[in-house]
C-alpha cells in the first residue's frame, strides 16, 4: 500500500486560507489583547482578512481546476462568483455585527444572573463573535466548491457550528435566543444524521464518493437503483433543512427571531448562498443525469414552499419572523431555478442569490435601527408612522421590500424574471405558475407592511429610530443602492455571470 | 348639384349669437336679447335672399349644397359637415327663421321681467341654430347634430326655471324620452352604413334603388322610432305635456312650431325609403292615425290651457304624420299642415301666453272667462288660429287637414275607410276641445280669483300674434292655389301618380270634415257657453274623464314598466357590486389571511415536533421519489 | 420623455418650505412637456405607418431586452392626451398637494416621474420595458392615493396596487412563456415587431392561453367588468388630479395594451375569445352606467361612467374594424379629457362644499354659473352629445361594431339613454332645483381654476366639429395593425348594386 502525499493548489485554495488563518489571528486576540482593545482590532482583522481574501479570489478568478484539492475541491467559473457573493456578503455583514449593541455582554453568564448584571456594568463585549464567523464563512467558501461528499459533510458540520453558537448572543431576550440557538442545533444534528446517512447510500451505490464518480455509475446504471434513491431523498433533506424548504422550514422562523439580528442578517444572506451553491453542484453535477427521479419532487417542494410561506406569512405579526418566512419563500424560487437545470437557470440562481442577500441584508440592518427603552422593536403595529419618524429609512426598507416582492426596477424583479423563465424553459409550466401566484401573495404582505409605515399614523410608545453607525449606514447604502441599480440597469453583472458561471464536472 | 358658399350663414348666425351671449355673461344683458332678434332675422333675411334666388333656378337645379369639412372620416366612413338646401329644406328655414324671430321679438317684452332674459335668448339663438342645423344637414348623420341640438335646447328652454323642482324634472324627461328616439336614429344610421355603406341623404336614395326590402324597411321602422321620440308622437308621446313647463315662446317656437314637426320632416325626407318599404309606412299611419286620436282625447279633458294646446298639437302633428305615411300623395300635405299648422298652432301659443301674462300667470282654464272683452287683440288673433285649426273655410288649416282626411280616404280600401274616419272623427274632437278652450277663455262668464286685472298685452307681444294669425288666414289658400306647394315640393317627394280610383270627392270630404267639425262645435258651445263652468274641476266625473284628465294613463306606464323596474334593477346592481363581486375579490384575500394564520399553528416552537416535521418530510420525500421512479 | 425626470429632480431639489416655488417648477415642467408633445405631434408624419421617433439602446444584451422606444399614431395620440393633462393637473390641483401625508414636493416629484412614466409606457416598443413601466407606474399612484387622497385612502391605495401587481403578474407569466418561445424561434427578443410574428409558430392553446395572460392584466387596468371594484374606491379616496391621471390616462394603458399586444401578438386568439369579450364589455357599459346611476358619491358617479365608457372602448377594440379600432382610440382620448373635466368640477365643488354626496348640492347653477356651466358641459360631452368630441368617437365605435357584431352594438346603444339618465340625475340635483342650504355663498371659479378649465373644454368642443386632426394620425396606425393582422372591414351588405 502506498500512500500520495496530498497536492494542494495553495493559490486557488488561498481565500479560504486566508479566512480561516483570520479566524486564528481572532483566537489569538481573545486569548491575549487586552479587553479595551481588543473590539477594535478583532474588527479590523475580520474585515482585513474578507478583503485579503476577496483580491486572492479575484486573482485566481480565471483559473479552474478539478484537481486542487484531490479532487475533493472542484473551482470553477460559478465556484467561484458564489464565493465572491459570499464574501461580499460576508463584508456587509460584518459592518452589521460590529454594532454591539444587540450582542450580550457575556455569552456565558445565566441569563438574569448577577453576573450578567455585572458584566453589562463593565460593558464586556463578546469579541468572539467575530472569530466565530471568519469560521462560518471559511467553511461558506468550501461548501459550494466541495466535489466530493465527504468534503460537502465536513464544510456542512463546520459551516454550522459557529452559527448555532452566534444564534445564542442575542443581548435582549436572552432566553429566546438561547432557546433558538439550541432548537437549531438539535434540529440541524437530526438533518445531518440524514444527510450522512445519504452519504452512506450512494457510497453503497456508486462505491464513490465524488460527484463524478456517483455522476459516472448513474450513467452507466449500473448498481442498486434503491440505494440510489435512499441516498440522494437523504441528502436532499440534509441540504433542504439549511435552506428552509418546506417540510423543512420550521427552525428558520424561531431563529430568525431570536438570534441576534446582525446575525439573522448573516445566516439568511450569506448561509442561503453557499447552502444553494452546494445544492447546485451536487444536482446540475452529480444527480444531473437521473433527474426524472427527482426533479418532480423537487418541483412539489419548491411549489409547496413558495405557497406555503407565502401564505403563513401574510399573518405573522413580527418582522423577524416575516423576514423568516419571507426567505423560506425565495428559497422556493431558489429552487426552481435548481430544477430548471440549464445554464440560464445556474446563472439566473446565482444571481438571484446574490441580490436577494443584500436587499435581506439592508431589511435586517434597518431593523436592527428601530428600537426602544428595551432594544430592537419587531412588532409590525409599532412600527407604524416611521415613514414620518425616518422617511429615508422607511423608503429604503420599502424598497427592499419591494424586491422582495418582484417589482420592476429593483434588482428583486430582474432576478424572479430570469429564474422563472429559465424554469418554464425547461418546461416546468407548474412551477412558473405557481411561482407567480406565491409572488401575488407575497405581494400582499410586502405591501401590508408599507401600508403600516407610511399610511398609518406613528404610536407614542418610546419607539424610536437610532442614528446608525457609520458602518451599518454603509451596509444599508451600499445594499439599497446595488438593489436598484442592478434592477435598472442589471446588464453588466448578468453578463458577468454569464461569461463565468459553469460547473466542471 | 349646385354649390354654394353662403348656406353656412343660415347657421353660423344664430349660433355666433348664442356663443357671444353665453360667453359675454352678464356684460351682455343690456343688449343681449336685441343682437339676438337681429341676429334671427338677418337669418331670415338670408332665407329669403336663397329662396329669391332658388326661384331664379330652373326646377332641376333649384337644390344646393355646400361642403363645409370633411368631418368623419374612417375606413370607408366618410361624413362630410356638409349642408343641403332644397324646395323641402327651404320651407323648414322660413318658418323657423320666421317664426323664429317673431318670437324673439314677442320674448323681449313676455321675458323683459326676468332677470336672465340674455340666457334665454341665448339658448333661442342656440335652437334656432340647431333647427337649420337638423333641416339643412346633407347626411343623416348632420341631421343627427342638430336632432340632438334642438333636445338640448329644447331641454335648456323647459327647464329656464328650474329653481323648481318640477320643471327641472320635466327638463330631464323631455331629454330622456327624446334619446330613446335617438337610439332609433343611431341605429338606423348603423343599418345604413352597414347595409348601403353610406349615410349621405343622396346616397342612401341612390342606394334604395337596389337595395332590399329588409334593409330598407328596418331603416324604415328605425326612423319612425326617432320620429315618435322628437315629435312626440306614440308611444313616446309623454314628454311634450310636462314640456310646457318652459316660458309660453317656448311652447310656441319648440313644442309647436318647429321642433316637434322634425320627425316629419324626417319622414317626408326620407320618402325614399319609406317609398320602397310598405310595411314601414304602414306603421307610420298607424302611429300617425293613433297620435291623432290620443292627442284629442287628452285634449278635451285638460283645465290647464297650455297643456290643452300641446295635446292639441300632439294631435294635430298626428294629422301630419298620417299624411306623411300616406306616401307621394300625402307627403305635400303633410308639409302644408305643418307649416299652416307653425303659423296657428304659434299664434294661440303666443295667445295663450299674452293671456297668461294678463292673468298673472294663471293657466287653468276655469278660472279664465270673459276676457274677450279685456283682450280684444289676443281674442281676435287667438280665434283666428282656432278658426283655422278647426278647418273652417277658408282659413288655413281646412285646407291642409282637408288634403290630409281626402288622401287618407283615398288611401284604398278597408286601410284608406279606417284611417279617412279616424281623421274626420279627430277632427270632430278637435273643434270641440278647441270651442271647450275658447268658450272657457274668452267667451263664458267670468270665473277669476281675486285681484285679477286682465289687461292687453304690449305692441311687442301683440304684433308677432298679429302677423301669425294673419298667416294662419292666408296660407292655406296660398298653398293650395295651383297646387302650389305640391308642385314645389314633388322634385324631392316625387310625383303622385294621377288617375287612381278616388274613394270620395274632394267635396263629399270637405262637406263630412265641416259636417265634424258643426257637431264638435255644437256640443263644445252646449256644454260650456250655455251652462255655467266650476272654477274648480269636479271630481265626479266619468271614468273616461278621470283617465282622459291623466293623459290616458300614460305616465302610470311609463311608470310601471320603465321607471320602477329600472330602479329596481339599479338597486340590486348597487348591492350586488358591493356584496357579490366586490365580495369574492375580499373574500379571496380574507380566505388568504385565514389559511395563514390556520398554517401558522403548525409553527409550535417544540423542537420535537419539528424534528417529528423532518421526519414525516424525509419519509414523504422517499416516498413521493419512489412513487416517481416505479 | 427625460423633460418631466429632470423636472421631478428639479423639484426635489427645491427646499421643502418653498411650496410656491415647486408648484410653479412643476407646472414649468409639465407645461414645457405638453408644448414638446404637441411638437411630436405636429411633426408625426401621418402618412408613415411606420414607427417615428424611434430611439433604441442595449438594456440588458442576454435577455435581447433593449431600452426602445418609438410611436405610431396611437401612440402619439395617447401621449399628447396625457401630456396635454399633466398641466392641467397641476394647475387645477393647485392646493392639493398640501393637506397630504407629506409634503408638497413629494407630490409633485411623484406627479413628475408619473408623468415619465406615462410617456414611456405609451412609447415603448420594447416588452420588457413595456411590462417594467406597466408594474413601476403602480409605485407613484399608489403613494399618491394613499400619501394625498381623502377618506380610506389607505386602503383604496391597497386594494388598486394588490389589483393592479395580480393582474400584471399574470401578465409576467405570458410575458415570460412568449420569451422562451421566441428563444426557440431567431433567439431571444422582446421586440414587439418580432413577438408578433410569434403567433405562426404557436399552437391555439398556447396563444389562448398567453393572451388571456396579457388580456386579464389589460382588462384589471381598464378595466372591465367584473375586475373594476376597484376603481370607484381608488377614485374616491385620491384627490381630483390624481383621479384625471389614474382614470383618465392611466386606465388608457389596458386598452392601448389591448390594441398593441392582444390583437398585435395573438390575432387568432383574439379572434377566438372576441365573443366572450364583447360580451363582458356590453355588460361593462350597461352595467357601469346603472352603478353610475345609482352611485350617491359623485366622484364614484364619474368613476362608474368611466367603466361604462370602457366598455365602449373595448367594444371598439374587439370588433376589429377600422371605425372601431380608430373611434376607440379617438375614444380614449376624448374620454380622457371630458373625464378629466368632471374629475376637476367635482374636486372644486368637493372641496368648497366639503361634501361629496351629490343631494349636498343644489341650486349650483344660480349660485357659481361658470362651475354649473363647466360641469355641464363635461356631462354633456360623457354622454356623447353630437357637437362634443365624445360623440364622434362613440358614434364610431358603434357603427364599426354594427358591421360585424350588430347585436353587440345594438344592446350597446342602449347605454345612450342610461348616459342621459346618469349625467342628468347629478345635473338636476347639483346644480338645478332650489339652492340647498349651506351653498347660498359658495364661490365661484377662480381665475387660476377657469384658466385650468377652458382649454380643457375647449378641446371637447373643438373636436366634437374637427375631429381630422387626430383622427388623420390614428386611421393609417389602426388600418395598418388590422392589415397586418388580416382584419378587413366587412363590405356593405347591400351594395352589389354599387
Amino acid at each position: 500500500m502506498d500512500f500520495t502525499a496530498p497536492v494542494l493548489n495553495y493559490a486557488l485554495l488561498a481565500p479560504i486560507l486566508i479566512v480561516l488563518g483570520g479566524a486564528l489571528v481572532g483566537v489569538l486576540i481573545e486569548a491575549f489583547a487586552p479587553r479595551a482593545s481588543r473590539h477594535n482590532s478583532q474588527l479590523f482583522v475580520t474585515i482585513a482578512s474578507l478583503v485579503a481574501a476577496l483580491s486572492a479570489l479575484l486573482r485566481v478568478r480565471n483559473q479552474s481546476s478539478a484537481s486542487a484539492a484531490m479532487g475533493s475541491v472542484a473551482f470553477d467559473g460559478a465556484g467561484f462568483l458564489l464565493q465572491a457573493s459570499i464574501l461580499i456578503i460576508a463584508i456587509l455583514s460584518v459592518f452589521l455585527i460590529a454594532d454591539q449593541e444587540n450582542f450580550t455582554a457575556l455569552a456565558a453568564a445565566v441569563p438574569g444572573s448577577e453576573e450578567e448584571r455585572n458584566s453589562l456594568q463593565a460593558d464586556l463585549r463578546v469579541t468572539e463573535v467575530y472569530p466565530l464567523t471568519l469560521f462560518a464563512v471559511a467553511r461558506m467558501l468550501l461548501f459550494p466548491l466541495a466535489s466530493d461528499l465527504i468534503t460537502l459533510f465536513v464544510a456542512l458540520e463546520m459551516l454550522s457550528l459557529p452559527l448555532y453558537l452566534m444564534a445564542g448572543l442575542s443581548r435582549r431576550r436572552r432566553l429566546l435566543s438561547q432557546e433558538s440557538a439550541l432548537k437549531y442545533f438539535l434540529l440541524g444534528a437530526f438533518s445531518s444524521a440524514f444527510f450522512l446517512l445519504g452519504i452512506a447510500y450512494l457510497y453503497g451505490y456508486s462505491s464513490s464518493i465524488t460527484f463524478a464518480g456517483i455522476q459516472a455509475s448513474i450513467t452507466g446504471g449500473s448498481g442498486n437503483d434503491v440505494f440510489l434513491l435512499l441516498g440522494i431523498a437523504f441528502i436532499s433533506v440534509g441540504l433542504l433543512f439549511k435552506v428552509g424548504a418546506v417540510p423543512f422550514h420550521a427552525w428558520s422562523p424561531d431563529v430568525y427571531q431570536g438570534a441576534p439580528t446582525a446575525i439573522t442578517g448573516f445566516m439568511a444572506a450569506a448561509t442561503k448562498v453557499a447552502a444553494f451553491g452546494a445544492i447546485l453542484r451536487i444536482y446540475y453535477v452529480a444527480f444531473a443525469n437521473d433527474e426524472w427521479q427527482w426533479k418532480p419532487v423537487l418541483i412539489v417542494i419548491a411549489i409547496v414552499t413558495m405557497v406555503f410561506s407565502s401564505v403563513v406569512a401574510i399573518s405573522q405579526r413580527d418582522v423577524k419572523r416575516m423576514l423568516a418566512y419571507s426567505s423560506i419563500a425565495h428559497a422556493g424560487f431558489l429552487l426552481s431555478g435548481v430544477i430548471a437545470l440549464n445554464k440560464s437557470g445556474l446563472e439566473a440562481s446565482i444571481f438571484y442569490l446574490f441580490v436577494y442577500g443584500l436587499a435581506t441584508l439592508g431589511a435586517f440592518g434597518i431593523v436592527t435601527l428601530v428600537r426602544d427603552s428595551s432594544g430592537e422593536v419587531t412588532d409590525l403595529n409599532r412600527w407604524s408612522g416611521l415613514g414620518k419618524r425616518s422617511p429615508i429609512l422607511a423608503s429604503v426598507f420599502a424598497l427592499d421590500l419591494l424586491s422582495f416582492a418582484g417589482i420592476p426596477m429593483t434588482s428583486g424583479f430582474i432576478g424572479k424574471f430570469s429564474i422563472f423563465s429559465a424554469a418554464y424553459e425547461s418546461g416546468s409550466t407548474a412551477i412558473l405558475i405557481s411561482g407567480v401566484l406565491s409572488s401575488a401573495i407575497a405581494a400582499f404582505f410586502y405591501i401590508r407592511i408599507i401600508v403600516i409605515m407610511f399610511f398609518k399614523d406613528p404610536v407614542e410608545d418610546g419607539t424610536s429610530v437610532v442614528i446608525p453607525s457609520a458602518l451599518t449606514t454603509t451596509t444599508i447604502a451600499v445594499t439599497s443602492v446595488l438593489t436598484l441599480v442592478l434592477g435598472i440597469y442589471p446588464a453588466p453583472l448578468i453578463n458577468f455571470i454569464a461569461s463565468s458561471a459553469s460547473f466542471i464536472r | 348639384m349646385v354649390t354654394s358658399t353662403s348656406l353656412v350663414y343660415l347657421i353660423a348666425l344664430p349660433l355666433f349669437g348664442a356663443a357671444v351671449l353665453l360667453l359675454a355673461g352678464r356684460r351682455s344683458d343690456k343688449w343681449g336679447h336685441l343682437l339676438a332678434t337681429a341676429l334671427s332675422a338677418s337669418s331670415f333675411g338670408v332665407g329669403l335672399y336663397q329662396l329669391s334666388q332658388m326661384l331664379a333656378r330652373p326646377t332641376e337645379e333649384r337644390a344646393i349644397t355646400q361642403k363645409l369639412f370633411s368631418w368623419i372620416n374612417v375606413g370607408t366612413f366618410n361624413v362630410d359637415a356638409g349642408l343641403l338646401l332644397d324646395q323641402l329644406s327651404i320651407c323648414f328655414v322660413l318658418l323657423i327663421t320666421g317664426v323664429g324671430t317673431l318670437i324673439h321679438i314677442y320674448s323681449i317684452s313676455y321675458m323683459s321681467h326676468d332677470e336672465n332674459r340674455r340666457r334665454f335668448f341665448a339658448y333661442l339663438n342656440l335652437f334656432i341654430a340647431a333647427m337649420l342645423l337638423l333641416v339643412l344637414g346633407n347626411s343623416y348623420l348632420n341631421l343627427y347634430v342638430g336632432w340632438e341640438g334642438v333636445g338640448l335646447a329644447s331641454y335648456l328652454l323647459i327647464g329656464f326655471w328650474n329653481q323648481k323642482p318640477a320643471y327641472a324634472t320635466a327638463s330631464k324627461k323631455a331629454f330622456v324620452m327624446n334619446r330613446v328616439g335617438d337610439m332609433g336614429l343611431s341605429f338606423a344610421i348603423m343599418i345604413a352604413f352597414a347595409t348601403l355603406g353610406t349615410v349621405s341623404f343622396s346616397g342612401v336614395e341612390e342606394a334604395s334603388h337596389t337595395a332590399s326590402k329588409a334593409a330598407l324597411t328596418a331603416i324604415g321602422i328605425m326612423l319612425l322610432v326617432a320620429a315618435t321620440g322628437k315629435s312626440a308622437q306614440f308611444p313616446l308621446q309623454a314628454w311634450l305635456g310636462d314640456a310646457m313647463a318652459g316660458p309660453t315662446p317656448v311652447s310656441a317656437l319648440i313644442h309647436a312650431a318647429t321642433m316637434v314637426t322634425a320627425g316629419v320632416y324626417l319622414i317626408v325626407r326620407s320618402n325614399f325609403i319609406f317609398d320602397a318599404a310598405p310595411t314601414a309606412q304602414l306603421l307610420v299611419v298607424i302611429v300617425g292615425a293613433v297620435t291623432l286620436m290620443f292627442g284629442a282625447l287628452v285634449g278635451t279633458a285638460k283645465d290647464d290651457i297650455k297643456k290643452a294646446l300641446a295635446a292639441s298639437t300632439m294631435s294635430q302633428i298626428g294629422y301630419m304624420v298620417l299624411g306623411a305615411g300616406l306616401g307621394p300623395a300625402g307627403y305635400a300635405f303633410a308639409i302644408m299642415h305643418l307649416l299652416t299648422h307653425g303659423f296657428f298652432k304659434a299664434g294661440m301659443f303666443l295667445g295663450a301666453g299674452s293671456v297668461m301674462h294678463g292673468m298673472n300667470d294663471q293657466v287653468d282654464m276655469r278660472r279664465y272667462g270673459a276676457l274677450r272683452k279685456f283682450m280684444p287683440i289676443t281674442f281676435a288673433t287667438f280665434g283666428l288660429g282656432y278658426l283655422a285649426i278647426i278647418g273652417v273655410p277658408p282659413f288655413a288649416g281646412f285646407y291642409s287637414k282637408d288634403a290630409i282626411i281626402e288622401t287618407a280616404f283615398n288611401a284604398g280600401g278597408l286601410k284608406g275607410i279606417l284611417l279617412g274616419s279616424t281623421a274626420l272623427l279627430g277632427a270632430a274632437i278637435t273643434a270641440f276641445y278647441m270651442t271647450r278652450v275658447m268658450v272657457l277663455t274668452f267667451t263664458s262668464k267670468e270665473r277669476w280669483e281675486e285681484n285679477q286685472h286682465p289687461h292687453e298685452s304690449p305692441l311687442l307681444m301683440w304684433l308677432p300674434m298679429a302677423i301669425l294669425a294673419i298667416g294662419s288666414v292666408t296660407t292655406g289658400f296660398l298653398f293650395t292655389r295651383g297646387h302650389a306647394l305640391v308642385n314645389w315640393l314633388s322634385p324631392v317627394v316625387g310625383e303622385h301618380a294621377e288617375g287612381e280610383k278616388v274613394l270620395l270627392q274632394p267635396m263629399v270630404v270637405s262637406g263630412l270634415a265641416l259636417l265634424a267639425v258643426i257637431i264638435g262645435v255644437g256640443i263644445a258651445i252646449a256644454k260650456y257657453q250655455l251652462s255655467d263652468v266650476e272654477s274648480v274641476a269636479p271630481q265626479d266625473v266619468s271614468i273616461f274623464t278621470k283617465i282622459a284628465r291623466k293623459d290616458l294613463m300614460q305616465d302610470s306606464f311609463n311608470e310601471a314598466v320603465f321607471m320602477r323596474p329600472g330602479q329596481a334593477l339599479t338597486t340590486l346592481l348597487v348591492q350586488g357590486d358591493e356584496k357579490v363581486i366586490d365580495g369574492a375579490v375580499r373574500g379571496v384575500a380574507a380566505t388568504a389571511l385565514g389559511a395563514g394564520s390556520t398554517f401558522r399553528r403548525t409553527q409550535t416552537g417544540f423542537a420535537r415536533s419539528y424534528a417529528a416535521l423532518i421526519l414525516i418530510g424525509a419519509i414523504a420525500l422517499i416516498a413521493a421519489i419512489w412513487v416517481v421512479t416505479q | 420623455m427625460v423633460l418631466p425626470l429632470i423636472g421631478s429632480v428639479l423639484v426635489a431639489l427645491i427646499p421643502n418650505d418653498q411650496v410656491l416655488r415647486i408648484k410653479q417648477a412643476a407646472l414649468g415642467t409639465t407645461l414645457l412637456v405638453a408644448i414638446t408633445g404637441v411638437l411630436a405631434w405636429v411633426k408625426f408624419d401621418s402618412g408613415n405607418t411606420a414607427l417615428q421617433f424611434v430611439e433604441s439602446a442595449k438594456w440588458i444584451p442576454s435577455f435581447g431586452i433593449n431600452y426602445a422606444v418609438g410611436v405610431d399614431g396611437l401612440a402619439i395620440v395617447l401621449i399628447l392626451m396625457s401630456v396635454l393633462l399633466a398641466p392641467v393637473v397641476v394647475l387645477a390641483g393647485w392646493n392639493e398637494s398640501e393637506g397630504g401625508r407629506w409634503s408638497a414636493k413629494v407630490y409633485y416629484i411623484l406627479l413628475l416621474i408619473l408623468e415619465t412614466m406615462m410617456i414611456g409606457v405609451f412609447s415603448a416598443t420594447d416588452l420588457f420595458l413595456f411590462y417594467v413601466l406597466f408594474e413601476a407606474i403602480l409605485i407613484p399612484v399608489y403613494f399618491l392615493i394613499g400619501g394625498f387622497g381623502t377618506g380610506d385612502r389607505a386602503a383604496a391605495a391597497v386594494k388598486f396596487l394588490l389589483y393592479s401587481l395580480f393582474g400584471g403578474l399574470v401578465m409576467l407569466a405570458a410575458i415570460i412563456g412568449l420569451f422562451v418561445i421566441s428563444g426557440t424561434h431567431g433567439g431571444y427578443t422582446f421586440d414587439i415587431a418580432r413577438l408578433s410574428e410569434l403567433h405562426t409558430y404557436m399552437s391555439s392553446t398556447t396563444q389562448n392561453l398567453l393572451f388571456l395572460g396579457f388580456f386579464i392584466a389589460f382588462a384589471i387596468k381598464a378595466p372591465v367588468w367584473p375586475l373594476h371594484t376597484w376603481l370607484p374606491d381608488a377614485a374616491e379616496s385620491a384627490t381630483p388630479g390624481t383621479s384625471v391621471l389614474l382614470v383618465g390616462v392611466l386606465d388608457k394603458i389596458g386598452t392601448f395594451g389591448m390594441i398593441r399586444f392582444c390583437l398585435t401578438l395573438f390575432p387568432d386568439a383574439s379572434k377566438t375569445f372576441t365573443p366572450l369579450i364583447l360580451v363582458l364589455a356590453v355588460i361593462s357599459i350597461l352595467y357601469g352606467a346603472f352603478l353610475a346611476i345609482g352611485s350617491r358619491d359623485i366622484k364614484r358617479l364619474i368613476a362608474y361612467t368611466s367603466i361604462s365608457h370602457f366598455g365602449f372602448i373595448t367594444m371598439g377594440i374587439f370588433a376589429m374594424t377600422s371605425q372601431g379600432v380608430s373611434g376607440a382610440t379617438l375614444y380614449m382620448f376624448n374620454h380622457g379629457f371630458s373625464t378629466a373635466a368632471l374629475f376637476l368640477v367635482a374636486g372644486w365643488m368637493i372641496s368648497r362644499r366639503g361634501s361629496s354626496t351629490i343631494s349636498d348640492f343644489g341650486g349650483l347653477q344660480r349660485v357659481t354659473p361658470v362651475m354649473a356651466w363647466s360641469f355641464f358641459i363635461a356631462g354633456m360631452s360623457s354622454l356623447a352629445l353630437p357637437g362634443l368630441s365624445s360623440f364622434v368617437s362613440e358614434f364610431l365605435v358603434l357603427v364599426g361594431t354594427y358591421t360585424r357584431y350588430p347585436v353587440a352594438a345594438v344592446i350597446a346603444t342602449f347605454g345612450i339613454v342610461l348616459a342621459a339618465l346618469y349625467i342628468l340625475i347629478p345635473v338636476q340635483k347639483a346644480l338645478h332645483g332650489p339652492v340647498t342650504p349651506g351653498n347660498e355663498n359658495l364661490p365661484d371659479l377662480t381665475l387660476r381654476e377657469k384658466i385650468a378649465i377652458a382649454p380643457v373644454i375647449a378641446v371637447i368642443v373643438a373636436l366634437g366639429f374637427y375631429p381630422s386632426p387626430l383622427l388623420n394620425v390614428i386611421n393609417p396606425s389602426s388600418a395598418h395593425i388590422l392589415e397586418v393582422q388580416g382584419f378587413t372591414d366587412p363590405l356593405p351588405s347591400e351594395s352589389a348594386g354599387k
